[in-house]
């Protein structure tokens, strides 16, 4: 869900970013990072954890827990809490047993 | 080694320290590279909507975001600093080599000074599920509504009540979240009561001594549970309570983010006082490696007023090592000897007692001036600490003695019991009325015999403090003016439900005016006119409607 008025804060929403999360397409904002695009989709799901699969979401968003980490047009890893959200971006969910690009 | 570019200063981190860093040592001609992660400069200051406490010196009063909005601006027309936005500082050398990654290429710097200002990081806390999504920083939550309009949930419980927990709480509500309520494992509150009793009048309680001990949810937090305290911080046993919530947000404290300066190999300590592992620094925020000085919280957790000035008191001295000729050395003299002062009558006060016995146990001696400045006065807080209601005692030191004060019509209460470093009400008062005798770390009193109950300090205060009473409008009605900072806004002539200090309706009330131009700055202003039984209970309203979101 998206703040449309504020007591404080003017929100000027950018322009429609088309995406993809696991082949579904999605829409965000000019403004977004990849993250922030999926929780106001309603998505808290980025990644797994190894061995017990469990849910992993958004915990610091500046880019220093690594809660975040998904798969961004084909590189693991990403954070997507401080990743700016592009138009056409192909996002995965991410199990955390991902290996690294050689 | 021919791709090594030359520089003077490399300030690391765009934060309130790295931007008041930067600007104190370009002013004197010093060239500055600002290296900041994000792709945007400004930090933490960027999310943070509410009024900065402190000396008006230093931007007390002034919303964060503007404040940030501020300084970038002088960052940015000013020729000798280069800013390095979306680079990352890989590493710092012996030599003083610094790498950054910028663009996924790597560039060399060996600069003459180095001022890192890093920040921190948030804190965690051990609990059953507490990595289900759901589960929040303090800032991650600020990040997603302030800065990308994002809500993070319809229900959060807040823990931890310092000024982060209070202030992201009060957000929160002002976002449109509803907060179940704040716990905390202290029996006291940990943040300044003026923001508790912000919470406490919009109805949400605060519970001290109680702890988390579970996320309940199963792909998403869907409640939690949470249990008392005993005064050795054990559970009491059956007080486990279930909360329905669908988020939880941690406000349980920050951490130097040292990575950087244990890597240069400067000399750390680990000081609870001030958040974990910090660089041993001097006066001047010199750490054990020569012209290598740090500023804001990587040099120990406290407020951006104290980050600015930190970061000023850094790049003036990297000025004065840089820039040698006899008359700069005078002026930055001068203002370094300036902003020590200003940054010791900060932490002059009791608030501040945490800061300065952590800076004694790195061999600094944080109250040379100010100590016999700060008032004794007795004042039993100890109910207001627990629940952000401030007991009737504490109302009547703040209340005229005599009836005939009211006879004269409105007057100023302020309603601030607690020593803290701040002084926007005694400063934006027209007609001198308010004083604080001497230091911003006492409490303020109206001069009643000079207050006319113009209303200006209303908005001006930083902790939504400040009311006026004309007890006397009619027989039997009075006005009430307070600040109101949420949506819809109230019009002239509307009947609003009126609450008291813990939240309550008592009565319903007329708006009679509402004040919203340039000064109050999104701070509305509102007089009500309410039964006259009720003048010293009427604290807050609740205007129909409601936030709505899409």
């Amino acid at each position: 869900m998206r703040i449309e008025q504020h007591p404080i804060l003017e929100f000027e929403k950018g322009e429609k970013i088309k995406f993809y999360l696991d082949g579904k397409e999605m829409i965000g904002f000019k403004g977004d990072t990849i993250a922030s695009a999926l929780y106001a989709s309603g998505i808290y799901k980025l990644s797994e954890s190894k061995k017990l699969r469990r849910p992993r979401g958004i915990f610091c968003a500046v880019g220093h827990c690594s809660s975040c980490l998904m798969i961004v047009d084909g590189i693991p890893n990403v954070r997507t809490c401080t990743t700016p959200l592009k138009e056409g971006m192909k996002i995965e969910t991410q199990n955390q047993e991902v290996v690294l690009n050689e | 080694m021919n791709n090594i570019e030359k520089a003077e200063l490399i300030v690391v981190g765009g934060g309130p320290a790295g931007l008041s860093a930067a600007l104190a040592a370009a002013d004197y001609g010093v060239n500055v590279i600002l290296v900041e992660e994000r792709e945007f400069l400004g930090g933490q200051l960027v999310k943070q909507t509410h009024r900065f406490f402190g000396s008006e010196k230093e931007y007390a009063g002034t919303r964060g975001i503007d404040i940030s909005k501020f300084l970038v601006e002088k960052i940015k027309e000013n020729e000798n600093i280069k800013i390095l936005t979306s680079s990352r500082v890989l590493g710092i050398y012996n030599d003083k080599i610094v790498t950054i990654l910028a663009n996924n290429k790597m560039i060399k710097y060996s600069p003459k000074a180095l001022i890192l200002a890093t920040g921190a990081s948030e804190k965690f806390l051990a609990f059953e599920n507490n990595d289900l999504p759901g589960v929040f920083g303090a800032g991650a939550v600020q990040t997603l509504m302030n800065l990308y309009g994002v809500l993070p949930s319809k229900k959060i419980l807040m823990v931890g009540s310092g000024n982060i927990g209070l202030i992201v709480s009060y957000q929160l509500l002002q976002a449109g979240v509803k907060v179940a309520c704040i716990i905390e494992a202290a029996p006291r509150i940990g943040g300044y009561s003026v923001h508790a009793s912000k919470l406490a009048r919009m109805g949400v309680p605060i519970l001290t001594s109680h702890t988390i001990k579970k996320a309940v949810g199963k792909d998403k937090v869907e409640g939690a549970i949470i249990c008392q305290l005993d005064s050795s911080w054990r559970e009491i046993k059956d007080t486990e309570q279930f909360i329905k919530c669908d988020a939880i947000c941690l406000s349980v404290g920050l951490s130097p983010l040292t990575d950087l300066l244990k890597q240069a190999n400067v000399k750390t300590s680990y000081v609870p006082e001030l958040g974990g592992y910090i660089p041993l620094r001097d006066e001047n925020m010199e750490t054990s490696i020569k012209n290598l000085f740090v500023a804001g919280d990587v040099s120990g957790i406290e407020e951006a007023t104290s980050a600015i000035i930190e970061g000023q008191i850094a790049g003036l001295n990297v000025a004065k090592r840089i820039k040698k000729d006899i008359d700069n050395q005078v002026k930055i003299e001068k203002k370094i000897a300036e902003a020590k002062d200003e940054l010791e009558l900060l932490r002059a006060g009791p608030v501040g007692e945490k800061v300065r016995n952590g800076l004694k146990k790195i061999g600094l001696d944080p109250l040379k001036n100010y100590g016999e400045k700060v008032s004794t006065e007795e004042f039993d807080i100890s109910f207001l600490m627990k629940t952000g209601i401030p007991s009737k005692e504490n109302l009547k030191k703040k209340l005229p003695l005599s009836e005939d004060v009211f006879n004269k019509g409105p007057i100023a209460i302020s309603e601030c019991f607690q020593q803290f470093p701040c002084d926007p009400c005694v400063k934006s008062c027209p007609f001198d009325a308010i004083s604080e005798n001497g230091s911003i770390n006492n409490i303020p009193y109206v001069n009643f015999e000079k207050c006319t109950g113009c209303g200006i300090c209303v908005s001006k205060c930083p902790g939504l403090a400040m009311f006026v009473v004309q007890k006397n409008y009619t027989d039997s009605t009075s006005l009430v003016t307070l600040p109101y900072e949420f949506l819809p806004k109230p019009v002239k002539n509307q009947i609003v439900l009126v609450l008291n200090r813990e939240g309550t309706e008592i009565c319903e009330g007329t708006v009679k005016r509402v004040r919203d131009g340039k000064i109050q700055d999104k701070t509305t202003v509102v007089t009500i006119e309410i039964p006259k039984e009720y003048f010293l209970e009427a604290r807050n309203i609740k205007v129909d409607g409601g936030q709505k979101h899409g």
